[in-house]
């Protein structure tokens, strides 16, 4: 597929592109890892969100984590940006542990978390503001990103306006705009897509291609199959807290026609359809 | 059971057409009935609370009818009668404003598919709204007014004529300006502004209470009457003049009054209609305020705000005066201690207990402000906990977050030390009370700053809760052992000031000041070096604290 050529591409050039973001790394990474999960666990109260995650995610790589809903994405990625503290485990970004290192961590890493909030009683324009100046970034700098960001992510009409009358895509695309303002190497973005209009989609996917397209890494998580299929270079498939399949779109899918059916077969959901004879009196003419 | 009848007719006319249309007025009736008894049904808990409301009103209404019953014959009865009513027509102008789902007939848009001529649907709509427990009330207070007032036959025939355009003119005025507003009301300003309203009943109510006791003084209702002079000639308080005057036996007057509400009236009809119209036939709100033209908010650069310190402690400052102004429970909290803290050192004075002390209140209240930092930011606190990676950084942050307290409250709790001292002469007590109060604000700040690291909870966003459900006991714990601590860390200063006066050490007291505002600084830069390394170590835990709402 063309996808495919254009990943493969991408990843013999970001490996070296990413030699050079990341050569100030400890040694204990081998090879241009950009995460580095292992033994990643999580319970919360008797139910286990994620259940002992080892996962490697190669740098310079647009990649997937796909899974049902509760597979225990959100979770991983929240606990891999530092926003939730594991019950054990070890993640690395770059070579710093996030949990121990933040300061180099936080510097390099971007986050569009699912399901928390932005500070909505501000313009689209303040917040980029005030996100950039938090960062330590110098305020010229920032406004002059700021608005290159408004522009390509087609918001510059609505900087105005506060983020609480946004609608759905331009939350997402402002709060992607807040991760890519101090220019990561690894953005983490969790649902960047759900409940986005096909224009506002077909934005940001073009912004994030750019992106990668430069060396830097992007860890997005989904459930539309076709969309992971058709922008991922590299996948990860979770279903029930666990991992059940990494590595290149190509190799995770396999045999299969599409992802899709791959997924399916991975997660188990094919044998479920099998075995739904029960509802053999659904439809038919036994009415 | 009462649509049994209609029931039958309804074959036997299969063609209604333009001519045999069902009366508007009974269906609407029975929708209002319909919709009150299913609202009851759904829960045990609302019943409940609508028969309780309905006691107490009915209990209320019969006490200001009682109460206006015994002002029949007083010299000032007239201008109280009018004052009062007044006073409740325009709570039913505010109460849409404040109450915008309170009724679902209220919201015209609802009907706007059905085909429905304009002048019916009004006289149905009025006709409607007399059902519920405030047209009651409206109309045992007019009742109420016309015993206090009427004299004599024609008086009487005035009263019932004043009674009835009263009431017609507070559910018209209501349902005029909700129909206005209904935009606004349907959008985000809308249910902000609804948010605010338990602040303004708050502020409203102390403002009543004073008047109460202004009143209830010496010759009290004389202060009405020039007030009263101007009132008197508004609707519908001039249907109720016109009683008064017909009791005098001046009927030109009496009809001047009648004519006046009855000419108010048919201008609110005019106007409610012709909004009404507008509304169910202009596209909707939705559809608008996507259309809605972008307005520039002023920029920080040509502000005074351009002011605040560069780097982190000026980005944060600037967030949380923005957020001050904008974001509706913040806007509330701080009015509320700005009011509370300004009206306290008024009402104790009014009363007569005034001292110079009370002006501590400002300081405390301000300086509450400080607790659950984190929980006003709700989950978008994972914006400012990605970028906390030291304790410095989070030292900073909670230092930026003192500062825009401390830039409001410093000026404000001076102004209001110096006010209280100005207006009850007690020069001699404001350097050790401003003294005070400054090193309470320094202890709140202080121990606001470590119950926002140790203690946050979620603050929800709707609605009137202050915290989420299941967080109460921390959020109490918080602020009841905060408030203890910041007393008990005020206690030293206080003690000095208790000392000084005890080893009749006058000429000291003057110390307090410097003492105290040495003190609070002291206490406030302590607490926040405590909290910053408890801030940047639980930010994961601060975060899943924060996010309930």
């Amino acid at each position: 597929m063309v996808q495919d050529a254009a990943a493969g591409g991408g990843r013999t050039d970001t490996a070296t592109a990413d030699g050079g973001r990341t050569g100030t790394g400890s040694g204990a990474a081998v090879g241009p890892a950009a995460v580095r999960i292992s033994g990643l666990w999580k319970k919360f109260g008797e139910q286990v969100a994620v259940a002992g995650i080892d996962l490697e995610l190669p740098a310079g790589q647009f990649i997937g984590l796909v899974g049902p809903n509760g597979a225990g994405k959100t979770t991983t990625l929240s606990m891999v940006t530092g926003l939730l503290r594991p019950d054990s485990g070890q993640v690395e970004i770059g070579g710093h542990d996030v949990w121990r290192d933040p300061v180099a961590v936080k510097s390099r890493i971007g986050v569009l978390p699912e399901g928390l909030r932005l500070f909505e009683r501000l313009s689209g324009r303040e917040l980029l503001a005030y996100t950039g100046r938090l960062r330590g970034l110098p305020g010229d700098e920032v406004d002059a990103r700021a608005t290159q960001l408004l522009d390509v992510l087609d918001l510059a009409g609505a900087q105005h306006k506060l983020v609480v009358d946004y609608s759905t895509g331009m939350r997402k695309k402002i709060g992607l705009a807040c991760a890519l303002l101090h220019n990561p190497e690894v953005l983490f973005l969790d649902e960047p897509f759900e409940g986005v209009d096909p224009v506002s989609a077909q934005t940001i996917r073009g912004v994030l291609e750019r992106y990668t397209g430069s060396g830097a890494t992007v860890v997005f998580s989904s459930h539309v199959m076709e969309l992971v299929e058709s922008l991922c270079s590299w996948v990860a498939v979770m279903a029930a807290g666990r991992i059940r399949a990494q590595g290149p779109t190509a190799e995770v899918r396999g045999d299969a026609d599409s992802l899709q059916n791959a997924f399916l077969e991975l997660v188990g959901a094919n044998r479920r359809l099998a075995g739904s004879q029960n509802l053999d009196w659904l439809g038919g003419g036994n009415r | 059971m009462s649509a049994a009848p209609t029931m039958p007719t309804a074959p036997a006319r299969p063609a209604p057409a333009t001519a045999g249309a069902p009366p508007l007025t009974p269906v609407f009736v029975r929708l209002k009935l319909s919709l009150l008894r299913n609202g009851l049904r759904q829960s045990s808990g609302r019943t409940a609370v609508y028969v309780v409301s309905l006691v107490l009103t009915l209990l209320f209404a019969a006490l200001v009818v009682l109460g206006l019953v015994a002002l029949r014959g007083n010299d000032h009865a007239a201008a109280l009668v009018v004052l009062l009513v007044t006073l409740v027509a325009l709570g039913w102008a505010a109460m849409p404003l404040f109450f915008p789902s309170g009724d679902e007939t209220l919201d015209p848009t609802r009907l706007a598919m059905l085909p429905l001529r304009p002048r019916p649907l009004i006289v149905a709509l009025l006709v409607t709204s007399m059902i519920g427990i405030g047209p009651v009330f409206t109309l045992a207070v007019a009742v109420g007014s016309v015993i206090a007032l009427a004299h004599g036959a024609a008086a009487t025939v005035v009263g019932v004529l004043a009674v009835l355009l009263t009431g017609l003119v507070c559910v018209a005025l209501a349902r005029a300006v909700a129909t206005a507003n209904v935009r606004l009301l349907t959008s985000r300003r809308g249910r902000d502004l609804a948010v605010l309203s338990g602040l303004i009943i708050a502020i409203g109510a102390q403002g009543v209470n004073l008047g109460v006791q202004k009143l209830t003084g010496p010759d009290g209702l004389g202060v009405l009457e020039p007030v009263a002079t101007v009132v008197r000639w508004l609707p519908p308080a001039s249907s109720l003049q016109a009683v008064d005057a017909a009791s005098d036996g001046s009927y030109g007057r009496a009809a001047a009054g009648l004519a006046v509400t009855a000419a108010a009236l048919v201008l609110l009809l005019w106007w409610w209609q012709r909004t009404l119209t507008t509304l169910m036939t202009a596209p909707d709100s939705s559809t608008l305020q996507a259309m809605e033209k972008d307005t520039r908010r002023r920029s920080a650069e040509r502000g005074p705000l351009r002011l605040l310190p560069a780097g982190r402690t000026g980005t944060v400052m600037l967030r949380s005066l923005r957020y001050a102004w904008r974001d509706p429970k913040t806007k509330m909290s701080w009015a509320a201690a700005l009011g509370v803290g300004l009206l306290l050192p008024i009402v104790t004075a009014v009363q007569g207990g005034g001292s110079v002390y009370t002006a501590c209140w400002a300081a405390g209240l301000l300086g509450m402000q400080m607790y659950n930092q984190f929980g006003q930011d709700t989950s978008a606190f994972w914006m400012v906990a990605s970028t906390i990676a030291t304790p410095r950084d989070a030292y900073v942050e909670l230092r930026a977050r003192a500062l825009t307290i401390a830039l409001v409250a410093v000026p404000y709790v001076s102004a209001v030390v110096v006010g209280a001292a100005t207006a009850l002469h007690q020069w001699s007590e404001f350097l050790e009370a401003y003294g005070l109060a400054l090193a309470l604000l320094g202890a709140l700040v202080c121990t606001g700053g470590l119950s926002s690291a140790l203690a946050p909870y979620s603050i929800p966003a709707e609605g009137n809760k202050n915290v989420a459900p299941g967080q109460t006991g921390i959020a109490s714990l918080s602020i009841m052992g905060g408030m203890l601590a910041g007393a008990l860390l005020t206690s030293p200063v206080l003690g000095l000031t208790i000392w000084l006066h005890v080893a009749d050490a006058h000429g000291l007291l003057w110390l307090v000041l410097p003492v105290g505002a040495a003190y609070g600084l002291a206490a406030a830069y302590t607490g926040l070096r405590l909290a910053a390394p408890q801030v940047a170590k639980r930010l994961p835990e601060i975060l899943a604290a924060v996010s309930k709402g």
